[in-house]
């Protein structure tokens, strides 16, 4: 049961919507069930119980050497030995704390925590391991992988006072990422990916052999540029600001910002980072669905 | 019909526009940035266009409007002219209206020249007033392109000496003498109409009288000059055995009716008899009297060589007159002369007043006088009363709850 905070992380229906999916990651498929044929064609390899047959048990699971001691029908269940550990790569840089003027408490940050509570609750719904690593100011701060309700807990508590701030980590602060992150370990980055370094830091993960997913956290006004008149445009990171009339400015940017979100998209494709994108208007669960809901 | 502003520099009120357009301006300066972290793909432009953003555009046409109209009121706006151009005719009272209709074009007002210049679709006028008057005051009225129709009676009552001069040329129509001119009415007023030079009006014949009942007061040095003065006053009497007149020394006291006084005394005229002669009474005074700060004074009698005999003036509502001269047989040599009661009761009476009656026809009007300026009719209270709705409006604009917070 998840503990009673002040602010639900993640909305009750969401949290309903996430239960169908779980977590899979191709490369830690493909190990698991192996290509050799093998003796133990469980579902897992390590046994965990013994349960009675229920009618629609496919028979290759039956334990037949029981059967003929017992003379009554048992089902061999195994444990599945997780191969899997979800890392939540979450920015918490400055432009993250931007929001739509239309819903100014629902920033970029908070659609990424409420992101970050959903793939925790989806990890723990699978029995998989989870860490996470916030990424903004000098260095990234993480938390080791660890499973269970008291983990997810600490997440919950640490995300809770979290604020964005600062820029995306160099390249050189990277460091314990490269320790802690396990070859094969899933690694999914909330980010708007705007910052090159992003992409860079997605990219040169996925060369390592980590699978990297990517959920692009977009605002409304990023996609519609909904602005009239003249209006003072500031970049929270940097500080720059831009005077201009928004109707002028929309047609240009909305093209240029296009062909970015295409580049963006095409480059992430090319180092083998698989990405969707998530606009602040949309339900939580959609990325995740697009993620992990079709066939992998 | 015009319109003008009464104090022009009221207009200066008009800088205060500013301030609202200030106020409504401000507010995007006061702007806040808009967080935006794609500002890299947002072109920036090398001239942003900066058009001026006016918040509440409503509200502020309503604080413009408001200010324009306060300052519209402090020039204190004016119509001038208050009646219209066009054709105007008059019909003078004892002319026939439906003639002068007849004559006139199609679409001319048509008033009796009478005070007010009522319709001429109502009765005639009873009372009568000086046409010269009314003429002059309509000129002056009358926008400057008017024309104007006069049709009188082929006889005029109660005009001027002369010929009123006006700024226009007026169509004079006499209308012939059909009728038997009504009756002549008695005057309103004393200086206004009178039937003719001859006939004594009763105004004359109390004057008279009441110089016939003349109370000479003298100083013991005028004693000399009183005795002519009394003389006269005796003449002036009816009958040889009529009572002779009331004569005495300066402490004696004045009987309540004397309505013509003879104060022979040297130096300034009591405060008791100028208040006599403030209520309607005649004073005669010697040449040793001062006549400071009774008005100004004209010449009444001249001799034959055209010098001044006696003076005289109006005080209140009674008159003064002085002898130039003193009374005596060698400065004066008139005092000896038949004629001397005569001359002196007609000094003491009212002036004789001028021809009032005059043919028509001769009455034309003449040209030349300067236009007069139309009295303007002022248009405070109405401004005053459409600030007042002006800043409900604005109050209820500036109040109202679907508002933004400023300003």
């Amino acid at each position: 049961m998840p503990p009673a905070g002040p602010p639900p992380l993640l909305p009750p229906d969401v949290r309903h919507r996430l239960q169908g999916l779980k977590l899979r990651a191709r490369r830690a498929a493909g190990s698991a069930s192996g290509i050799h044929a093998s003796r133990n064609r469980g579902a897992g390899l390590e046994f965990a119980q013994h349960r009675a047959y229920e009618p629609g048990d496919e028979p290759r699971l039956v334990d037949w050497k029981l059967y003929a001691r017992s003379d009554r029908l048992f089902v061999r269940e195994a444990e599945r030995e997780s191969p899997l550990t979800l890392w939540i790569l979450l920015d918490a840089s400055g432009s993250m704390g931007q929001a739509d003027g239309a819903r100014p408490d629902w920033t970029r940050l908070d659609a990424a925590k409420a992101l970050a509570a959903g793939l925790a609750q989806m990890a723990l719904a699978g029995g998989d391991s989870f860490g996470w690593a916030t990424l903004a100011g000098d260095r990234p701060h993480l938390l080791a992988p660890g499973a269970g309700g008291r983990h997810r807990d600490r997440l919950w508590l640490e995300l809770a006072t979290l604020k964005a701030a600062g820029g995306f980590p160099s390249a050189a602060q990277w460091a314990p990422l490269w320790s802690r992150i396990g070859a094969h370990d899933l690694v999914v980055l909330l980010s708007d990916v705007f910052d090159p370094k992003t992409i860079d830091l997605a990219g040169r993960l996925a060369g390592a052999g980590r699978e990297v997913l990517a959920i692009r956290l977009l605002t409304v006004e990023e996609r519609d540029f909904p602005f009239r008149g003249a209006q003072r445009f500031r970049d929270p990171e940097t500080g720059e600001e831009l005077p201009g009339d928004g109707l002028q400015l929309r047609a240009d940017f909305l093209r240029r910002f296009g062909e970015a979100r295409a580049r963006i998209g095409a480059e992430l494709d090319t180092r083998g980072v698989r990405h969707v994108e998530y606009v602040l208007d949309e339900p939580l669960d959609a990325p995740l669905r697009r993620l992990f809901g079709g066939k992998a | 019909m015009s319109a003008a502003l009464l104090a022009p520099l009221g207009l200066a009120a008009l800088a205060a526009l500013l301030v609202p357009l200030l106020i409504h301006l401000a507010r995007r300066d006061r702007q806040r940035p808009i967080d935006f972290a794609a500002l890299r793909w947002l072109e920036p432009r090398p001239k942003p266009h900066r058009r001026p953003h006016l918040d509440e555009r409503a509200l502020l046409v309503a604080r413009l409007l408001l200010l324009t109209l306060l300052a519209l009121a402090l020039a204190r706006p004016a119509l001038l002219g208050g009646r219209g151009a066009g054709t105007w005719l008059l019909v003078a009272p004892g002319a026939d209206p439906a003639a002068a209709r007849a004559q006139a074009p199609k679409g001319a007002q048509a008033r009796w020249l009478a005070p007010g210049f009522p319709n001429l679709g109502q009765s005639a006028p009873e009372e009568a007033a000086s046409i010269s008057s009314l003429l002059r005051e309509l000129d002056a009225d009358l926008p400057r392109g008017a024309r104007l129709i006069v049709a009188v009676p082929a006889a005029l009552q109660g005009v001027d000496a002369e010929r009123p001069r006006l700024s226009r040329d007026v169509d004079w129509r006499v209308q012939p003498q059909t009728a038997p001119p009504a009756p002549p009415r008695p005057p309103s007023s004393p200086t206004s109409a009178h039937a003719g030079p001859q006939a004594p009006t009763p105004d004359q014949a109390a004057d008279q009288a009441a110089v016939q009942t003349l109370v000479l007061r003298a100083a013991p040095e005028l004693e000399a000059g009183a005795r002519y003065v009394k003389a006269a006053a005796e003449a002036w009497s009816p009958s040889a055995t009529a009572a002779a007149p009331d004569a005495g020394p300066l402490s004696a006291p004045l009987p309540n009716a004397a309505r013509a006084i003879a104060w022979l005394a040297p130096g300034p005229l009591p405060v008791a008899v100028r208040d006599r002669v403030a209520g309607g009474a005649v004073v005669l005074l010697p040449v040793e009297a001062t006549v400071d700060g009774l008005g100004p004074a004209t010449p009444l009698w001249r001799d034959a060589e055209g010098r001044v005999l006696a003076e005289g003036g109006g005080l209140g509502r009674g008159r003064w007159r002085r002898f130039t001269r003193p009374l005596t047989s060698e400065a004066m040599p008139e005092v000896l002369q038949p004629d001397f009661p005569a001359r002196l009761a007609a000094l003491l009476s009212n002036p004789p007043p001028p021809p009032a009656l005059v043919e028509a026809r001769a009455y034309h009007p003449l040209v030349g006088a300067a236009a007069g300026s139309p009295s303007p009719q002022d248009l405070t209270p109405i401004m005053a009363l459409m600030v007042a709705v002006l800043f409900a409006v604005e109050r209820w604009l500036a109040t109202r709850p679907q508002r933004a917070d400023t300003p």
